[in-house]
């Protein structure tokens, strides 16, 4: 149902912006006709999904049928996953201030942390490794111009 | 036909320089551990090499990226054999009878078989290929505006019918990835559409980042959430003598081999996730024509033999569409034509005439890049399966770093990462919600050329919405579109009022 619902948002916002720009006519199309129609579209396949969820939904309770989704759950599977999420989030924030070489240091040890590398020296090698090996092949062979910190 | 030789002899000269050579071998050898890597599937594989045939030409950059394609094809049955987990989609059913002839100690064979298969299937589409573009890239030359505008109606619509389990999930998928797909400069006027004053979506949304971070990031999102004892994976890696299928297996799969190369190359051809659709069809196939269906499930060498050459002509064969019309009808062209466009090479009709040598280079480096992979897979199996021994805890970390990496390189944007991270939530969002990211994918690449072409056409009528069913072509296609709207409602109406059926009967799509 969340599902049906935030399609149907995005649809609605998508064709209230749309009118902000140059509908046209049907023989000469402004900038917001396509935007607008298919906003229009998705609004209308929402709504008739949702209705038809919300028809089904007696029978898929009797059923104790989990909604088809395809991730793992339940053990600390959510929490995981937004650790990791902040993990990246983090990195990226200090990939400017840090550069790129120390920030990919970091993201590693911490990233292997959340996936429960218990061993704290194995972690330590494998992201001293990933960053060494990364820093030689796209900073100094492929010279992308990642951003440099104050170290690397 | 003679001239389409002797072009092709001439693609071979190119494809065959050193440097062309060394871009095969690179794109098998990354596709093939694209394959074989959890988490990293050709569409994210091929987004994340992008920026790296920047430096290249043209032909260069299309054979590495199509040698990644075609490489993961061969590269994904391998963990499905070895470890009963699919490398891609196109794989899963290989999981079935591979994984059981493993347990039996035939992992060789079976590992053997599939390569066998697959070079086999893929020598004969592209043979197919060069047969069939030329004169088809003529007969496109008639296409006009409202030809492409219902052609790419009918693409979303077949691909939405045979993605998902929901044809309205799919389709509101592809509607998103069309509105994506307006964000930035309105192809026809100039004007800026939705981009709240930034010079950054400007441009456009950039579809490597949706298609690392749905694809990609999504994946290892997936993988993450799952509980820390299953990312713990045992794995029997063969020997290098154990490798060799006897006489009896060759036999037994010869004409599975070839059937699935026919369902494969056809399936190609047709709008959908070609190489997942392929396998079904051909595992079904050698299940009912088999004189021996009982051991179907229990490690039939025809379930692995059929399936991966299926999968391997449907990658080949889903390059006409692309080559010669300039529309992707799966989620890994479009991402190819992305990189085309990049290159500034634009597919369409006239892509043959006008560069031929990039065109036949390419078909011919897809023969040498089939060979080399049959090497590559042969003798270097165990090699490529050592990967497997490497934890998924550290894999996956890794795989998130070159991740970053490689979508910074792209445009040497840190906006273009967060970007990409707000795709891969949205791609791990739409896995809770069991929602398909291909028809999103094709939505997004393909959405500037569909309003182009709608509005092309309903300037030239002057507002005129017949102009779409007065044109045979368009009108064939518009019809077939509803064809295939028409009849899951009247599937379901039918299986209504037939209640007694209604439960676990239905056959489980791909995960």
């Amino acid at each position: 149902m969340s599902a049906a619902i935030s399609m149907f948002v995005f649809g609605a916002i998508t064709a209230v912006l749309s009118l902000q720009l140059p509908l046209g006519a049907l023989r000469m199309p402004g900038s917001g006709f396509f935007p607008f129609t298919l906003g229009l579209a998705l609004m209308a396949l929402a709504a008739g999904h949702g209705v038809r969820i919300y028809l089904a939904r007696p029978k898929a309770a009797a059923a104790q049928a989990p909604a088809s989704s395809t991730l793992p759950e339940g053990d600390g599977a959510t929490r995981r996953v937004v650790l990791f999420v902040t993990g990246v989030i983090a990195a990226v924030v200090l990939l400017k201030p840090l550069g790129y070489t120390l920030a990919s240091f970091l993201l590693m040890l911490a990233l292997l942390q959340i996936l429960g590398i218990r061993r704290w020296y194995i972690s330590l090698a494998v992201a001293l490794g990933s960053a060494a090996t990364c820093h030689v092949v796209f900073v100094r062979l492929l010279q992308i111009p990642l951003p440099s910190g104050w170290i690397f | 036909m003679i001239e389409s030789l002797q072009y092709l002899a001439d693609g071979f000269a190119v494809a065959m320089t050193g440097q062309n050579l060394l871009y095969c071998l690179i794109g098998a050898i990354v596709g093939t551990l694209v394959g074989v890597l959890p988490g990293l599937g050709p569409i994210a594989g091929i987004a994340l090499l992008i920026p790296a045939t920047f430096g290249l030409n043209a032909t260069s950059a299309l054979i590495m990226l199509a040698g990644i394609y075609y490489g993961a094809m061969y590269g994904g049955s391998t963990t499905s054999i070895l470890i009963n987990v699919p490398g891609e989609t196109a794989s899963v059913i290989t999981c079935i009878d591979g994984y059981q002839m493993a347990q039996q100690g035939r992992a060789g064979p079976a590992l053997a078989i599939a390569a066998i298969g697959s070079f086999i299937a893929g020598t004969l589409a592209i043979f197919g290929l060069v047969l069939i573009a030329p004169p088809l890239a003529k007969a496109a030359l008639a296409f006009g505006p409202p030809e492409f505008a219902s052609l790419m109606i009918f693409a979303f619509v077949v691909l939405s019918n045979v993605t998902g389990k929901s044809l309205v999930e799919a389709l509101m998928m592809a509607i998103v990835g069309l509105i994506l797909g307006t964000i930035g400069m309105d192809p026809v006027t100039g004007n800026e559409r939705f981009t709240f004053d930034s010079a950054y979506l400007l441009g456009g949304i950039e579809f490597v980042a949706v298609a690392i971070g749905v694809f990609g990031l999504g994946e290892i999102l997936v993988n993450t959430a799952k509980p820390p004892a299953q990312l713990e994976q045992r794995v029997l890696v063969p020997h290098f003598r154990d490798l060799y299928p006897t006489l009896q297996d060759l036999k037994r799969s010869i004409g599975a081999i070839l059937r699935g190369t026919g369902i494969g190359f056809f399936a190609g051809l047709i709008p959908g996730p070609a190489p997942v659709i392929a396998t079904y069809a051909a595992y079904a196939t050698e299940k009912r024509l088999s004189r021996h269906p009982e051991e179907f499930g229990r490690g039939a060498i025809e379930g692995v033999a059929g399936p991966e050459s299926a999968n391997n002509a449907a990658t080949q064969s889903a390059f006409i569409p692309l080559f010669v019309i300039g529309i992707p009808f799966g989620p890994v062209p479009a991402i190819l034509l992305g990189a085309l466009l990049i290159h500034g090479v634009t597919p369409g009709p006239l892509l043959i005439s006008d560069s031929p040598q990039l065109f036949w280079a390419v078909v011919a480096s897809m023969y040498i890049g089939n060979f080399i992979l049959l090497l590559l897979n042969l003798p270097f199996v165990p090699l490529f399966a050592n990967i497997l021994r490497v934890p998924k805890k550290i894999l996956l970390p890794l795989i998130m770093l070159f991740c970053v990496t490689g979508m910074f390189s792209v445009n040497n944007s840190v906006l273009d990462i967060w970007m990409m991270l707000g795709f891969g939530v949205l791609g791990y969002v739409l896995r809770g919600w069991a929602y398909e990211g291909a028809p999103l994918l094709l939505g997004l690449v393909l959405g500037p050329k569909l309003e182009v072409a709608f509005r092309q056409s309903v300037m030239i009528s002057h507002g005129d919405f017949g102009i779409f069913v007065e044109r045979p072509v368009s009108l064939t296609l518009l019809l077939l579109t509803l064809v295939f709207l028409v009849f899951p409602l009247l599937k379901r109406a039918w299986q209504s009022l037939r209640p007694t059926r209604s439960d676990g009967t239905a056959p489980g799509g791909p995960q």
